[in-house]
């Protein structure tokens, strides 16, 4: 790879997308560099999520036009499980539960899937625990989460705990976290906010796409966007996200209009 | 001539033909019950969505000896490659192999007797009275009677290894295992059902259970038939006060099943528990009616089935629980869910309850549904290949009442025989 494409690990260029005949992005574009943390804040129904599932490749979203790169090649070709065993990891907003499906046998599957794809040799399950455990103690997770069904039964904080757990074992190259922070307390927000913090890396870019100010307090972007009707409207440092929550979202819409 | 119509003159002219033994008395009274009812025709209800016309046509090219065309050898395989650790018998195309029943006899605890029924100076009561049954003993060569004493307790299962073989086709075949237990004895058998050879087979199977007082049973029932084969089972029961009876039954094989398991609670605190999954691809059609028949209370009953099926299969499940008058604090309970891995696929469920006590807890429910997408992505945006991610759901949808099969000794066959199938459900062009 040249410094250019590094530095472009994600490229997404007037990307036009919706479900059905609804549109709900409108010429988006937001370049994310290799190492960078980035956070997307918007009002509901802003596109934020879209744009999340849409990068992981949901096939209930039709892309009219624009183009989405990642590491110089077209992400939009290729199928979710591609795109994650390319490094592409999504932290979702709602983690499904998946009775029957154990934990871990999850987690080894993902890695494996992961480690094949770049020509390395699958993880023993001896290691797997090892790694597993270790991880574990880092989200201050009880370990008895390995051998439950997939975020069965879990709350809230424990379904996100564990989306932060898949993704400090698979180590990706693009994390996007999708309202990581909603429906959690000051406790499980600061657990999950340090397991982040703890996988930040030069390799490594996380998109944290957030309604709320109150994440970044604990994961400190570098770049801000605020996302209006399916566009950026503006982009800045952590600051934009301070003026954000003293003014709200109501100026943005303003702004955007005008 | 509707297809169901099996050829009576040619089916008494078979039956006569067998040359005379201690079952001939049976065969004969078979044959006037068969008589009166002939093959079940789909206007009855509980025939409604499944045709015999092709067993009827098998049996009939049989019985009239027209097309017995050799075929390659292809042996159902011994139950070695199980792994289950059981006292096995082997019934090769409706036929026991009597010296070795005799050796097992012989090796057996005391309390335990396992009989050929031909060899027996006065038969059991067989129940021949609706149309499979007295066609299964009208045809029969032998049976088997296993007869467990007061008190005893049986620890290593008795294996059924039902091993049809025909070498010739189309082939006819029959079953018949009569199974009593005396007041507190216990013991536990696993069935399997196997088929190779010619692509035309029909086969019944009659098993029949005598629970006596506080007597335990746990019976597995592991159907793997080749895939143009028709097969009808029934499974009947009769359980006195405080008998247990845990029964666990697995289709993977077959064109055409049709099993029955039928269970009687005559006795206050007896309890049957009737666990199953169908798995089902291809042309297969699977059909399961199960019923629970509450004549004193109290009792329990218990039935939980679950269904998958892919490319054209059709699966039908009826689960019905009868409370009789006199059958007050019965508790029954009749679960049935179905997963649907293709479009062209059929599930038809009706569970069934009718009750004419007072004092009574009943609840049923059953589903037929697909995957849950949102499940398939999230596995898939983790690395998983579609097919591995839609895999590691059925397994899980299967998962929940294999867990609940009885016999623990075969729960790693029944895993890798669970997972053979799904693998060609999914993998292949199944789903």
């Amino acid at each position: 790879m040249t410094d250019e494409t590094m530095k472009k690990l994600l490229e997404i260029d007037n990307l036009v997308a919706g479900i059905g005949d609804t549109r709900i992005l409108n010429g988006l574009s937001l370049t994310v560099g290799s190492g960078e943390v980035h956070a997307i804040m918007g009002p509901n129904g802003s596109g934020k999520s879209t744009l999340a599932q849409i990068i992981a490749g949901h096939d209930a979203y039709t892309v009219t036009s624009g183009t989405v790169t990642f590491c110089g090649r077209n992400l939009l070709d290729l199928a979710p499980e591609e795109r994650a065993r390319e490094g592409i990891f999504l932290g979702f907003q709602y983690p499904v539960e998946i009775p029957g499906v154990n934990n871990a046998y999850l987690l080894k599957a993902a890695l494996n899937a992961r480690l094949k794809h770049e020509g390395k040799k699958e993880i023993d399950a001896f290691e797997f625990m090892k790694l597993a455990r270790e991880k574990m103690s880092l989200l201050d997770m009880d370990p008895g989460f390995l051998n439950r069904g997939v975020n069965e039964g879990f709350s809230g904080g424990e379904k996100k705990r564990n989306e932060i757990l898949q993704m400090a074992m698979l180590e990706p190259r693009l994390a996007i976290l999708d309202e990581t922070d909603s429906g959690l307390d000051i406790d499980a927000l600061k657990a999950v906010a340090k397991g982040v913090n703890s996988l930040r890396h030069p390799d490594r870019s996380i998109v944290l796409v957030t309604h709320y100010q109150r994440l970044l307090d604990y994961i400190e972007p570098d770049h801000v966007h605020v996302l209006s009707k399916g566009r950026i409207v503006r982009s800045g440092d952590k600051s934009l996200a301070t003026e954000l929550e003293e003014k709200g979202y109501d100026w943005i819409r303003e702004a955007a209009s005008a | 001539m509707t297809a169901e119509i099996l050829d009576q003159v040619s089916l008494r002219s078979v039956v006569t033909g067998i040359p005379q033994d201690a079952l001939s008395g049976l065969r004969r009274h078979a044959l006037d019950s068969f008589a009166k009812h002939g093959f079940p025709s789909t206007r009855e209800e509980d025939w409604h969505y499944t045709s015999l016309g092709i067993a009827a046509e098998i049996s009939n090219d049989w019985l009239q000896g027209s097309a017995g065309e050799d075929v390659p050898e292809h042996a159902a395989s011994a139950p070695t490659d199980t792994g289950i650790d059981a006292d096995w018998i082997v019934v090769t195309d409706g036929g026991i192999d009597r010296q070795a029943l005799s050796l097992l006899n012989e090796r057996l605890s005391d309390g335990v007797s396992i009989l050929p029924l031909s060899a027996l100076s006065s038969l059991p009561d067989l129940y021949i009275d609706d149309s499979i049954a007295s066609f299964n003993a009208a045809l029969l060569r032998d049976g088997i009677l296993v007869r467990v004493a007061p008190g005893v307790s049986i620890e290593r299962p008795i294996g059924f290894a039902i091993l049809d073989q025909a070498h010739s086709s189309p082939a006819v075949s029959q079953v018949r295992i009569v199974i009593e237990t005396g007041q507190g004895a216990a013991a536990s058998f696993v069935y399997v059902d196997r088929s190779g050879g010619g692509p035309k087979r029909f086969s019944t199977s009659v098993v029949e259970l005598l629970l006596g007082p506080d007597s335990a049973i746990d019976f597995l029932r592991l159907q793997e038939r080749a895939e143009s084969h028709v097969h009808t089972s029934q499974f009947r029961a009769s359980l006195d006060a405080g008998a247990v009876l845990q029964h666990g039954a697995i289709d993977v094989g077959g064109r055409l099943v049709r099993n029955d398991v039928h269970v009687k609670l005559a006795g206050p605190r007896a309890r049957a528990s009737l666990c199953g999954a169908y798995f089902a691809d291809g042309q297969q059609h699977v059909d399961n009616h199960l019923f629970a028949d509450h004549l004193v209370g109290p009792a329990e009953s218990r039935q939980d089935y679950r269904g998958i099926a892919a490319g054209r299969a059709r699966c039908i499940f009826n689960g019905k629980a009868v409370v009789r008058p006199h059958a007050g604090g019965t508790d029954a309970v009749q679960s049935n869910h179905n997963l649907l891995l293709s479009e062209n696929a059929e599930i038809d469920t009706k569970p069934e309850l009718e009750i004419y006590a007072d004092d009574v807890k009943c609840a049923h429910g059953a589903t037929v549904g697909q995957l849950d997408e949102k499940s398939v992505f999230y596995l898939r945006s983790r690395g998983l290949g579609r097919d591995e991610a839609i895999l590691l759901l059925t397994r899980a949808f299967a998962a929940n009442v294999l867990g609940t099969l009885p016999i623990p000794a075969a729960r790693q066959y029944v895993d890798r025989l669970v997972e053979r199938k799904l693998d060609s459900m999914i993998g292949g062009s199944g789903a």
